[in-house]
């Protein structure tokens, strides 16, 4: 199978100066790769570099072998969709009306809905199992919902990929699964590409096809999620020694390096 | 209410609104006018007398200046607040009229000292150098303060140093016209020409088109930056046309009647409470006739409470518009809180 989303040689920073060099990613369709690593070690750098909120230093990302930054904006918004960590608030708006800017790149000159847009909308709602939550307003509903409606206003999008980053902060454990559980069933149904960053482990370990490990100023290695997690590589990875009893949480497990 | 509805009620009401604050403009004042009395000057009968050059002259230029400037300030300020993602932004509390007001009262005083009397065009463009000057710097503290409640306070006082200018060039500036100076540099639709009202339709109603033409990038864009941009938003572009618009508006306002307080702020809030939508597409219209319905409200109270003393429009507008923004920040502080 070709890969959807590649890097070539991305390095990725701010203001010019590369904090990771060499980022080669591949993104199939129909699979979820997934970035873990310690806080800080440049995951949603990357992330933001690949979707154009940060200049890259160089290198190149390609959509089926071809340089976005050569890509007209509009082409780019309807084959590529996001979810990121920042809390969004707009003001007096329904959660219909959220997930209906995902048909931005499809509409008019003056943004109107048709009606198979507003049927669009409805469908990613229910997909994400939130129709009752149309009509409510989008900053009176929990931080589980409003992800929910996120993903939705991402897939309304109609995206052949979409970006998440570190989509299940905020999250509790059955909002974590379920927004999981919701995206695997999509990327299998709708054949999409996903490229995600997640903080928690074992949620990376059961959703990702692939995994790949950022340690600050480099991708350090990548692989499937039995290679990654089967060794003592993830102790390494966020600077614990492995197997060592704790006496603070009385177990055998990994404790902090000091 | 279903959406639909309190759409179409709440534009019945606005224009409702704005018809009857018109007619009560044209009937109220030194000399009252009865309503038979206006519709046979509006047809154009009784053309040599008095009440004629009453209506034709002064009363009605005078309300279709606030009118058009109101709504174009509501405009102006909707923009603004979209721009910072903030409904307590406004052209007034962040210095852009006052810097304006600064720009035009030096032109003015210039020409009168030369004798000239400035047209139209002239008081726009240094009004919308002055908006740009303040815009400017507003942007720059921006970069560096990123609370609004400091940027606001820093925009007051651009304002006030601004104002602090204005009165000490309108005190020493030796003229006999100074008295119509110092009555605009306080606020006022009053002497506006028939030239002055097509300037100022003209400009406000381009201006007001285009921020419409906007609706849709305006929508994604208050999503915030992030999802405007994936969406397909030129950031850039986008940004640069909604400063320009929103100072082109507020300069226009400030060249014809002063600086004008709270209208930017108070009624598009108004609007949002109304519709209980903050869409473009509705709130650019929505504003345009709130502010216009607001002004024309205002300036009778201006002409007629206290007469034959007349009060500044400001004054007005701040007593009407200041506990509106007061409100707005006590919500919102307790909102989050």
């Amino acid at each position: 199978m070709s890969e959807f989303l590649k890097t070539e040689n991305l390095s990725v920073g701010y203001d010019g100066r590369a904090l990771i060099r060499d980022v080669c990613l591949r993104v199939q369709r129909g699979k979820i790769v997934t970035l873990i690593g310690p806080n800080g070690s440049g995951k949603s750098t990357i992330l933001k570099t690949i979707v154009g909120q940060l200049s890259k230093v160089s290198g190149t990302v390609l959509l089926e072998e071809k340089d976005m930054a050569q890509m007209r904006q509009n082409e780019t918004a309807r084959r590529m969709a996001i979810l990121m960590t920042q809390r969004v608030h707009p003001e007096l708006m329904t959660c219909f009306d959220v997930v209906s800017t995902g048909r931005y790149p499809y509409t008019g000159a003056l943004g109107l809905l048709s009606r198979e847009d507003k049927s669009i909308v409805m469908e990613a709602m229910a997909l994400v199992n939130s129709e009752d939550l149309a009509d409510r307003p989008f900053d009176a509903i929990s931080d589980g919902q409003r992800q929910r409606i996120l993903l939705a206003r991402a897939l309304c999008q109609q995206p052949e990929i979409i970006v998440l980053d570190e989509p299940t902060s905020y999250l509790d454990i059955r909002y974590k699964l379920e927004l999981l559980t919701i995206l695997k069933t999509m990327v299998r149904e709708k054949n999409l590409a996903v490229l995600m960053s997640l903080h928690e482990l074992e949620l990376a370990e059961r959703v990702s096809d692939t995994v790949v490990c950022v340690s600050g100023d480099r991708i350090d290695r990548m692989g499937s999620p039995k290679e990654i997690f089967s060794s003592d590589y993830i102790a390494k990875l966020y600077h614990m020694e492995p197997g060592k009893y704790d006496p603070c949480f009385d177990t055998l497990e990994y404790v902090p390096k000091v | 209410m279903e959406p639909k509805k309190r759409r179409i009620l709440g534009f019945a009401l606005l224009i409702l609104l704005v018809l009857v604050f018109l007619l009560w403009n044209l009937h109220a004042g030194s000399v009252s006018i009865s309503a038979g009395e206006i519709r046979q000057i509006l047809l154009g009968r009784g053309q040599d007398s008095t009440k004629w050059n009453i209506i034709r002259s002064i009363r009605l230029p005078r309300l279709l200046s606030a009118l058009i400037l109101g709504g174009a300030l509501s405009v102006s300020g909707y923009l603004l607040q979209t721009f910072f993602h903030n409904p307590i932004a406004g052209p007034f509390v962040l210095g852009i009229s006052s810097g304006a007001k600064l720009t035009v009262s030096v032109t003015m005083i210039f020409l009168l000292s030369r004798g000239l009397v400035s047209s139209s065009a002239t008081l726009i463009l240094s009004a919308f150098l002055g908006a740009m000057l303040s815009m400017g710097f507003v942007l720059l503290i921006s970069q560096k303060v990123k609370q609004m409640s400091l940027l606001v306070v820093c925009g007051v006082m651009i304002g006030y140093i601004c104002s602090a200018l204005t009165d000490f060039l309108v005190t020493f500036a030796d003229d006999s016209n100074i008295v119509n100076l110092h009555n605009w540099s306080v606020g006022s639709f009053s002497g506006r020409t028939w030239t002055d009202v097509r300037a100022m339709a003209i400009v406000c109603a381009l201006g007001i088109l285009l921020s419409f033409l906007l609706s849709k990038p305006i929508r994604a864009y208050q999503m915030g930056e992030v999802y405007a941009q994936n969406m397909g938003v030129n950031l850039k572009a986008f940004r640069a046309a909604l400063i320009l618009l929103s100072s082109i508006l507020s300069a226009c306002v400030t060249a014809f009647a002063g600086p004008i307080s709270f209208v930017g702020i108070a009624v598009p809030h108004l609007m949002k409470s109304l519709f209980k939508t903050a869409e473009p597409m509705i709130l650019i219209p929505a504003s345009f006739l709130g502010g216009g319905a607001f002004c024309l409200m205002c300036d009778l109270i201006a002409r007629t409470a206290f007469a034959p003393t007349e009060v500044s429009i400001s004054s007005v507008t701040a007593v009407f518009g200041a506990p509106v923004v007061i409100y707005m920040m006590v919500r919102r502080k307790a909102a989050r809180e």
